[in-house]
């Protein structure tokens, strides 16, 4: 038991059970294009009291205005602020490079199940494969001795399972963690908008993409970008990557699921890996392109407020 | 930090060294905010506001899928998201706790009939609400500063003393306010009353033979998780108005104790979620008291609504929360002697006028 916090009743509590099972409309399954990925909403400058922060949210799904409460889908929902360069503490050895540390951490409110403040293992996860995709591409020698801090709060997360499976409460073993896949690629995106916005001198922007292998009932398995998993009965296999698009490189690759010897279906393609990556390479410039448009956007309100507010009158002393 | 002098714009006289504003503020931020409230055309602070202005807030509720309410207020340079849920404890959970039945709960509305005054009557009912609330401990309210939002709260270890002391001082705001109504909370062994008519698993539960005697199940415990996405000052009065906002927005799903699986079910049809009765719409202004040290006569300012900047200067805070009617709900004062009684009489009626503007605020993002 934690003492610091406000703690519920001791009984402890449960989530509530809702009747009828199963009466939920059947899921309307993904109504984008297999090469379409959700559209993005980022913003950078929300916290102004962190050197650089940013602001990720992914469309909203239609599907939350229908009749029942357990048939509102999410949509993904990430901040992102940036403490740094700053000095390290006096304590610390001596560090040639910018030392990155990267924390990502759920709230409360962000999943179907109420989460915890304590860090779990997931959080940890995510926080590893991020701070894989963003060392490689800041120029870390420019600042030795000092440290970063990239810290990504998860305001609402991605579900695993298919909606039916979401309603009825029978996940059918699927708790693969696909959304956190999802999770990761945004992060990624978020984490390279806030650096940008601190002004860290990085060799390239870094965007995340997402590319699965999904297959519905009696249909042949198919590729797509930026998969929603509650839109499909079956993923089989997912790949995130990071990727700099001006220098065609990979910082950060996390691949999950069987991925051998699948055919589309007309016998001709095979779906093997190379073919997933080349896929989530094209999210990620998708990505890009929205990253460079709320920068761009972000840059130029930063002029406009410099040159509207002079920075007030100079004081001798 | 590089701190370079810019050149003196006059060439005649032999300038002092001067430095732009910013440099300025965080070399001497004392000197700084004395110059800019001794300024001659009136005091102004550095934000360009006059000392007892607010910063106006807005906010945007329902934004969260799953959480039952939730509210995002934003005022000036500070954010918070707050997300209300609900998850039931049964009653054989809590100890000792003995079942009150339906008769029961009337019988006291009966006896509070004798008191003449109705107003009187309200609060106490109220008031016995909240004991309840707070007995079962129905009402959990956490803050979390360790989200990046400001440089002095990163992640990692825990919780602050300053996030450990905000969700104490709202926890307790909650239940001295009266601000909920234990009726919402409760859930009974019977199909409530208000959707009685809807849906074909209703009628299925109403053919069952009619239960011997209501009583109450299960309670609704609130899980009040208040997240700051950016802090500048004034951390208490945007987490409460998010509170505020994220319960007037709270949509409980109509629940009712199955006997036969023995559990508390609920109902996933939008419409006969159950909005919470929020009383009184309590809210708070904060102010610091600016002392500056120049000047043995003690010259002072009371400053509104501070940023962080005039936060690292004041010592002495009081906090003022008024209600319904202009009165008093609480008030908070601490570090200093500089607010005598004859003031608090003023700030009371700022906080008077912030509530009204909150009110406007509120009501034009509920409608």
């Amino acid at each position: 038991m934690d003492r610091r916090r406000v703690n519920g009743p001791p009984g402890g509590t449960a989530p509530p059970v809702y009747l009828p099972p199963g009466r939920t409309a059947a899921a309307p399954g993904r109504t984008r294009g297999p090469n379409e990925i959700r559209k993005i909403f980022l913003k950078t400058g929300l916290t102004p009291s962190a050197a650089g922060s940013a602001y990720l949210e992914l469309e909203t799904p239609s599907i939350n205005h229908s009749n029942s409460l357990l048939d509102r889908t999410p949509a993904l929902k990430l901040t992102c602020t940036v403490h740094g360069p700053r000095p390290l503490p006096r304590s610390s050895p001596f560090s040639p490079r910018l030392l990155l540390s990267t924390r990502v951490k759920f709230a409360p409110f962000a999943a179907r199940q109420r989460r915890g403040y304590i860090p779990d293992s997931g959080e940890r996860d995510l926080a590893a494969h991020l701070e894989t995709a963003l060392r490689g591409i800041l120029i870390g020698g420019r600042w030795p001795k000092s440290g970063v801090d990239v810290i990504v709060t998860v305001l609402e997360g991605e579900e695993d399972c298919p909606r039916d499976a979401l309603a009825t409460g029978n996940q059918n073993g699927r708790t693969g963690g696909w959304g956190m896949m999802s999770i990761l690629s945004g992060c990624i995106t978020v984490a390279s908008a806030a650096l940008t916005d601190a002004g860290i001198d990085c060799v390239d922007i870094v965007t995340g993409g997402i590319a699965a292998i999904v297959r519905q009932p009696a249909a042949p398995a198919q590729l797509v970008l930026d998969p929603c998993p509650p839109d499909h009965e079956e993923i089989i296999a997912a790949c995130v990557i990071g990727y700099l698009q001006s220098r065609d490189e990979v910082t950060e690759t996390w691949a999950k699921g069987n991925i051998t010897a699948l055919s589309d279906g007309k016998g001709t393609t095979k779906m093997g890996f190379d073919t997933l990556i080349d896929h989530a390479v094209e999210a990620a410039m998708a990505a890009r392109r929205v990253l460079v448009e709320a920068l761009k956007e972000g840059t130029e309100a930063k002029i406009q407020n410099s040159q509207a507010k002079p920075p007030g009158r100079a004081m001798g002393t | 930090m590089a701190i370079k002098p810019t050149p003196p714009q006059s060439s005649t006289s032999p300038h002092p060294l001067t430095f732009p504003a910013h440099t300025f503020a965080k070399l001497a931020p004392k000197t700084y905010l004395n110059t800019h409230l001794n300024s001659a055309h009136g005091p102004v602070r550095p934000s360009g506001r006059s000392p007892t202005q607010t910063r106006t807030p807005t906010c945007h509720t329902g934004s969260l899928t799953h959480a039952h309410g939730s509210a995002v207020v934003r005022c000036g340079d500070t954010a918070v998201v707050c997300g209300v849920r609900g998850e039931i404890l049964g009653a054989e959970d809590v100890p000792d706790y003995k079942a009150k039945t339906a008769e029961e709960i009337e019988e006291d509305d009966e006896h509070e009939m004798k008191y003449a005054d109705t107003w009187e009557r309200k609060l106490r009912k109220q008031k016995e609400s909240s004991e309840e609330m707070a007995r079962l401990g129905l009402l959990v309210p956490n803050l979390e500063l360790a989200t990046g939002c400001s440089p002095t709260h990163l992640p990692g270890g825990p919780p602050s003393t300053l996030a450990q002391t905000l969700s104490q001082r709202i926890l307790t705001l909650l239940h001295t306010s009266n601000l909920l109504d234990m009726k919402d909370l409760r859930i009974w062994s019977r199909w409530p009353r208000s959707g009685s008519s809807s849906g074909s698993h209703v009628e299925e539960i109403s053919q069952q033979d009619e239960p011997a005697q209501d009583s109450v199940k299960a309670f609704w415990v609130l899980y009040i998780d208040i997240l700051f996405i950016s802090l500048d000052g004034n951390p208490f009065d945007a987490a409460w108005l998010a509170v505020l906002d994220a319960l007037k927005n709270t949509r409980l799903p109509s629940a009712w104790w199955d006997r036969d699986r023995e559990m508390v079910l609920c109902s996933d049809v939008p419409r006969e979620a159950q909005q919470l009765t929020v009383y009184g719409m309590p809210v708070p202004l904060s102010f610091g008291v600016f002392e500056s040290d120049e000047e043995a006569r003690g010259k002072r300012w009371v400053l509104a609504d501070m940023d962080g900047f005039e936060e690292g200067l004041c010592r002495e805070t009081v906090t003022v929360v008024v209600g319904e009617g202009e009165k008093v709900v609480r008030i908070e004062k601490e570090g200093g002697v500089g607010v005598g009684g004859k003031d608090v009489r003023g700030l009371v009626e700022l906080a008077g006028q912030r509530r009204t503007e909150w009110l406007e605020v509120s009501g034009k993002e509920a409608s």
